[in-house]
């Protein structure tokens, strides 16, 4: 390994120049006026042609309407808190809660895309997004859709478990699948059933474990480890803070 | 206080009433009966030299400086308070906007502070794929360094070319990262998306990367142009004037200023923590320190040049690797949430000197505190012996050979 620049041009004093006095630089700018004459533009026209860009940049986020559980987790990830959940009525005009980006405050860092559970949420190449007012800013979960997603879009999000690394396994595995889940300290557990009403994928079902002085009915939440997709909602929804996640890494 | 001085003028009120200046006011006020009088220019927050939002005030004799003052904190955004309130994966997008012109460096610190205080050694093909986003990140940082220096000599040609050359760079940036500048990529255990993913629509092979077939395309076509833009600088009897032999310090004010990075590689200082005290795999790589004695800003103008043909060496390297380790290794670990309490202390060779992070964890998914040590807040604190005795014309140049950037100085 060598350091070819500085050994020829140390302290200054290559003066290559000097030596053929004006030889050097005339042979040089013609060198340079074949080579520019010759070679393909650089720049582009931009309003008339764009630039490539490749599937993984990140420009506005996108929404598959129909493939959103509406869990919030964009929400809750969202660095800029521009992400806000709203009810809108879907196909079937039920009414659902579905993410609305305001693309003003948007900083494009794509963690709205990386930690969708269920991949609804992409991020499009879309960069062209300068509105007259700032209230045109503010995607609605309609407005959000993006026709061309393609493979390169998503992030894969694919992890080693710690533990697995450390063992020397390294099996690489989905970052959802069957990895952080809710737990119940049920000593806490009042029966309340909020942690089931919030759940989006309805992972959630009460089960009994008998009856209580009154003659209720004792409900304890089981979590259906195949449905859920660890978005924390029954988490901060439950008023005893009986559950808590369960973190394996 | 200099400050003083100029407010205090003797007889103010007489002036004030329109009495005419005399000689013996002026002298009184300067302390000398010389005709020239010491002035105090202020260069900045906006001026063309300043490359971002600071003052230098500079005390001019006639067209001699003799002192310098610089001002920071006109940036500045709270950055260290905010992040408090933040959770770790939260703080890496916001650790980007540290410097808007190598981000890599300051997200991959962020994230080795992370994992040494949760006690983690990230995979091997981590490794090199963060020394490859790294060095991708000086490359173009240095680059928009020596464009902003051709502006600062009044040569567009270097600035153009410097700025094309690094379009190739912000286009690898794009397709690893998905973004130019702000690119958000490693994370706490590993990296967002492994190299060999980028293009998945396009056919690719088991173990074969198009991304990265395309950065060692990318470092053959730069060795060939970076000969052609220094041709520009050498070559020129202007730029040789100007920066050999003005702005001179010597190792000893080096050192007693706190001076990293090029800066001090250029006064003789043979120290970079790339290869000194190694993070990552940068010990497994094979690259040289240029190490100049002069001091000058030529010094410092050779040692960034020549660092950047280094990092094509580092890349090449790093490739190798990776394509070795294949699609199979493992590239981001999965880390718990919360950091256990305790402090840590984590350095890594940014662009422009050594940066620091100081991480005061309390068992929370948030920091109690984390301090950010940035090079160029350090590096400006030379500005009086580096300015003292140069002309005004030089000033310019001389503080282009620091690298301003505001964003990490102010936070």
């Amino acid at each position: 390994m060598t350091m070819e620049y500085l050994e020829k041009y140390r302290d200054g004093r290559h003066k290559n120049w000097k030596d053929l006095w004006i030889v050097g630089p005339i042979f040089r700018t013609f060198k340079l006026l074949v080579k520019t004459t010759i070679h393909r533009p650089v720049t582009v026209l931009y309003p008339y042609e764009a630039l490539w860009n490749p599937d993984n940049y990140r420009g506005r986020p996108a929404l598959d309407f129909n493939k959103c559980i509406g869990c919030g987790m964009c929400a809750k990830m969202c660095v800029c808190n521009s992400i806000i959940l709203v009810d809108t009525p879907d196909d079937e005009g039920k009414t659902v809660s579905r993410p609305q980006i305001n693309i003003g405050r948007c900083s494009f860092c794509g963690y709205c895309a990386e930690y969708c559970p269920v991949d609804a949420m992409t991020v499009s190449p879309i960069v062209e997004l300068a509105e007259f007012t700032r209230s045109d800013l503010i995607y609605g979960p309609r407005r959000l859709a993006y026709e061309h997603t393609t493979e390169g879009m998503k992030v894969k999000n694919e992890v080693t478990l710690l533990s697995d690394y450390l063992n020397g396994k390294g099996e690489i595995r989905h970052h959802f699948a069957s990895i952080d889940r809710p737990e119940l300290e049920s000593a806490k557990c009042i029966s309340c059933q909020k942690c089931k009403k919030v759940c989006p994928v309805d992972a959630i079902v009460m089960e009994e474990h008998g009856k209580n002085a009154k003659g209720r009915p004792i409900l304890w939440p089981i979590i259906n480890n195949e449905t859920c997709v660890t978005c924390e909602n029954c988490i901060e929804a439950c008023p005893k803070d009986a559950l808590h996640l369960k973190e394996v890494c | 206080m200099t400050d003083e001085k100029i407010t205090q003028i003797p007889d103010a009120q007489a002036i004030a009433e329109g009495a005419e200046v005399t000689k013996e006011m002026a002298a009184a006020y300067t302390g000398s009966t010389m005709d020239t009088d010491k002035m105090w220019i202020i260069m900045g927050p906006q001026h063309p030299f300043s490359h971002g939002l600071w003052t230098l005030k500079i005390c001019a004799d006639g067209e001699i400086v003799t002192d310098a003052d610089p001002i920071v904190g006109y940036l500045h955004r709270g950055w260290e308070k905010e992040v408090e309130n933040r959770t770790y994966t939260k703080i890496i997008p916001m650790a980007d906007r540290l410097c808007y012109a190598a981000s890599m460096t300051y997200t991959h610190l962020f994230c080795m502070t992370c994992e040494k205080a949760l006690g983690i050694d990230v995979p091997e093909k981590t490794k090199y794929i963060r020394i490859v986003a790294d060095e991708i990140n000086r490359l173009q940082s240095h680059l928009m360094w020596l464009a902003s220096v051709g502006t600062d000599f009044g040569n567009y040609t270097v600035f153009l070319w410097s700025t094309r050359e690094r379009e190739y760079w912000m286009d690898m940036n794009v397709r690893l990262c998905g973004a130019r500048l702000t690119t958000n990529y490693p994370r706490i255990g590993g990296v967002r998306n492994d190299v060999f993913d980028i293009d998945c629509d396009l056919p690719n092979d088991e173990d074969h990367s198009r991304f990265l077939r395309d950065l060692v395309r990318c470092c053959d076509h730069f060795d060939k142009a970076l000969w052609e833009i220094v041709g520009l600088v050498d070559n020129n009897s202007t730029f040789m004037s100007r920066m050999l032999g003005t702005g001179i310090i010597t190792r000893e004010q080096c050192a007693n200023l706190g001076i990293t990075g090029p800066a001090a590689r250029g006064t003789g200082i043979d120290f970079d923590i790339r290869r000194d005290n190694p993070y990552d795999n940068y010990d497994q790589v094979d690259f040289d320190v240029p190490v100049i004695n002069s001091g000058d800003s030529y010094a410092r103008y050779m040692v960034r040049v020549e660092e950047m043909f280094q990092c094509t060496k580092i890349i090449r390297q790093c490739v190798q690797k990776i394509k070795a380790l294949g699609r199979s290794a493992p590239y981001r670990l999965k880390v718990p949430s919360k950091i256990p309490a305790g402090r840590t202390f984590c350095t890594l060779e940014d662009p422009r000197g050594e940066s620091m992070m100081y991480l005061h964890s309390d068992g929370t998914d948030h920091p109690y505190r984390l301090k950010v040590r940035s090079p160029i807040f350090v590096n400006v604190s030379a500005s009086k012996p580096l300015l003292e005795g140069c002309r005004i014309a030089d000033v310019p140049i001389i503080m282009a050979m620091i690298d301003m950037c505001l964003g990490e100085t102010d936070r």
